[in-house]
């Protein structure tokens, strides 16, 4: 790290601001070009009934990359979300299938959150306090919390819930499927609490330069904390979810949803070196990875060349914020 | 060290003793499979010697390391871990213990006979059962798990099959990866892109139970789903009459019986199938009330 203490990271405007405005446009530009070039190729692509379907595919990427896009601008990483999602809908299935109608269903509820909020407080704590990198310690948890998951059930899935427990995840309210709504609310959310709201700038201050915003007065410690911590929640919500719209807890849901999070946050635009991006950028990022699988699968692409495309698409993301950060250190 | 759970002793001095590691003990289908093993055994007047690698490459290798000390006269190996087992077994052939794989195959080193479940043959029953639920007309979709060889040959049977029935179509293959909200998501997009799509093969019951939840969400239950493994989930989904219509059911039990089987062919001079395949059979809602639910 240089010396110099980059003031326009603490302070929202000025080039890094625009940066962001830039890559959001680049994104809404590729997304109308990647939808232009499927609804020309799979006619079925530009239809009411299929933009929601699109917009259900990544409701639950969605509401992990909101929580993702904020632990990301500290610097940090998560991979544990796929894994803690798996454990809280497993536990609150068991809870919710346990024969107490409603009650039982919203204990199940809560104990969802309250598993994200644990594992996120465990990270959030090690990462903090303890200065644990968070590569390992979620790394840690993603294998502790799958190995939970298993053995709470016993490797098989949880089923026979009552039907109130599939509001969260199959209902529609005005023909918008529940999961979406959700998505955009949490959306909206991240976007004040990290735009409008104080807490939001001193988690852009802490990645952009820890000790630039420790010597402001930041408290650095209690912002990574609590931005581990609402992440969790989230984690919770999206587990509670998933395992709604399964209709089942199943100890293997969520596999590898932590490297379709990043995805969707990195495509938006944000800088896994922390500081720079935005939840609009990774909202633009998950609807362009979305409409990519979406397209992909409606045209009958092989599979494998979907995996090549999404890591061209990735690559690029990255490439584009190096060439940003090697030419804006060059200015400097 | 790591001997794992034992039954049987040393003492008989007759029979053959056999050295079995199995991939687990907890899974029903593993239960199964050894009480194949057990019973066809018992007949042979063979002693088997089992225990449980517990999914872990180090357990399983000292179990067999274990065997080729005790001297056993072949071993039964359910691999946790297929291109890592071959050291363990070329330390079998160095000894000239007989080594059988039963399920899970081994590469590398010197396996006898390989005893599996006819995956083709899976693939096969649930095309037909979906051609005659279809009365040979109509649309169809596969999930798959193209990473997986069984995956992979459960698929290709059921295209094979499908080649017999001109009425109908595959319209779209996808990946689920073999997992239950990767298989509800691909369904999302079948039925989204396919809206004359009339039937699913899931090549495993994660694929068909996400395929399930998809067409439950839409209201599609017309559509015919078929899975595979009739797993309890899968057997309760059939039972209560959801689309979810058909399930190819492995035999564990048999799949125990013909491995000792090739064992004593090969202990009698013969030389037995280099690879057995064991018949899979489907089970829907009538054959599961005439057997009172057991698949």
């Amino acid at each position: 790290m240089s010396e110099t203490i980059r003031e326009q990271e603490l302070i929202p405007g000025g080039r890094r601001l625009q940066w962001q405005r830039i890559a959001e446009y680049v994104i809404v530009i590729a997304i109308v070009l990647e939808s232009i070039v499927f609804a020309v190729i799979a006619p079925q692509f530009f239809s009411v009934p299929n933009l929601i379907n699109v917009a259900l595919s990544i409701a639950i990427t969605g509401i992990l990359a909101v929580g993702m896009t904020a632990v990301i601008l500290t610097g940090g990483i998560d991979l544990s979300v796929g894994s803690a999602a798996a454990l809280a809908g497993v536990v609150a299935a068991i809870i919710a299938s346990s024969g107490g109608g409603l009650g039982t269903v919203v204990l199940g509820g809560l104990a969802a959150l309250g598993i994200g909020l644990a594992v996120g407080l465990f990270n959030g704590i090690m990462v903090a306090q303890f200065r644990v990198p968070p590569f390992v310690t979620t790394l840690a948890m993603l294998t502790i919390c799958r190995g939970l998951a298993f053995i709470i059930t016993g490797g098989r899935a949880i089923g026979d819930l009552p039907s109130s427990f599939e509001f969260l995840g199959k209902r529609r309210l005005a023909g918008v499927p529940v999961p979406v709504i959700l998505m955009l609310a949490i959306f909206v959310i991240g976007w004040f609490v990290l735009k409008r709201m104080a807490f939001g700038r001193y988690v852009y201050a802490v990645g952009g330069n820890r000790e630039a915003a420790y010597l402001a007065g930041v408290n650095t410690k209690g912002v990574t904390l609590l931005v581990y911590v609402l992440n969790g929640l989230l984690v919770g919500l999206a587990g509670l979810v998933l395992a709604s719209r399964l209709g089942a807890g199943v100890p293997n849901a969520g596999l590898q949803y932590e490297l379709d999070v990043i995805a969707a946050v990195v495509v938006g635009g944000t800088s896994l070196n922390g500081g720079r991006g935005s939840v609009i950028g990774t909202f633009w990022g998950a609807v362009f990875i979305g409409i990519l699988n979406n397209g992909l699968n409606l045209a009958g692409i092989d599979p494998y060349m979907q995996k090549i495309a999404l890591g061209v698409v990735i690559l690029l993301a990255v490439l584009a914020d190096q060439l940003n950060k090697s030419q804006g250190a060059l200015k400097t | 060290m790591t001997g794992g759970c034992q039954s049987g002793g040393n003492s008989g001095s007759g029979g053959k003793r056999i050295g079995v590691t199995l991939l687990t003990r907890e899974h029903e289908f593993y239960k199964q499979l050894e009480a194949g093993l057990k019973e066809a055994a018992d007949k042979q007047g063979y002693q088997l010697i089992v225990t449980s690698g517990d999914f872990d490459l180090a357990k399983q290798q000292s179990q067999i390391e274990n065997f080729v000390v005790q001297k056993v006269d072949a071993i039964i190996l359910c691999p946790a871990d297929s291109k890592g087992i071959a050291p363990a077994i070329k330390m079998a052939n160095e000894a000239n213990i007989p080594v059988f794989t039963a399920d899970i195959s081994a590469q590398g080193g010197q396996v006898v006979s390989h005893v599996a479940s006819d995956n083709l043959a899976g693939g096969r029953l649930a095309a037909d059962f979906i051609a005659r639920a279809l009365n040979g007309q109509g649309t169809v979709g596969i999930i798959g798990q193209q990473e997986v060889q069984t995956g992979l040959d459960r698929e290709l049977g059921f295209k094979e099959e499908m080649k017999k029935y001109p009425g109908i179509k595959i319209a779209i293959v996808l990946n689920g990866a073999g997992v239950r909200d990767r298989a509800l998501k691909a369904a999302e997009d079948m039925l989204q892109g396919h809206s004359d799509l009339k039937a699913i093969f899931g090549i495993n019951d994660d694929s068909a139970l996400g395929a399930l939840a998809a067409a439950e969400t839409r209201g599609r239950n017309d559509i015919i789903i078929v899975g595979y493994d009739a797993t309890p989930e899968a057997v309760k989904a059939i039972q209560r009459g959801s689309a979810l219509k058909a399930d190819v059911a492995q035999q564990p039990h048999d799949l125990g019986a013909k491995t000792i089987e090739a064992i004593s062919t090969y202990f009698s001079g013969g030389q037995p199938t280099k690879s057995i395949a064991v018949p899979v059979k489907i089970v829907d809602a009538n054959t599961l009330k005439e057997s009172g639910g057991v698949p």
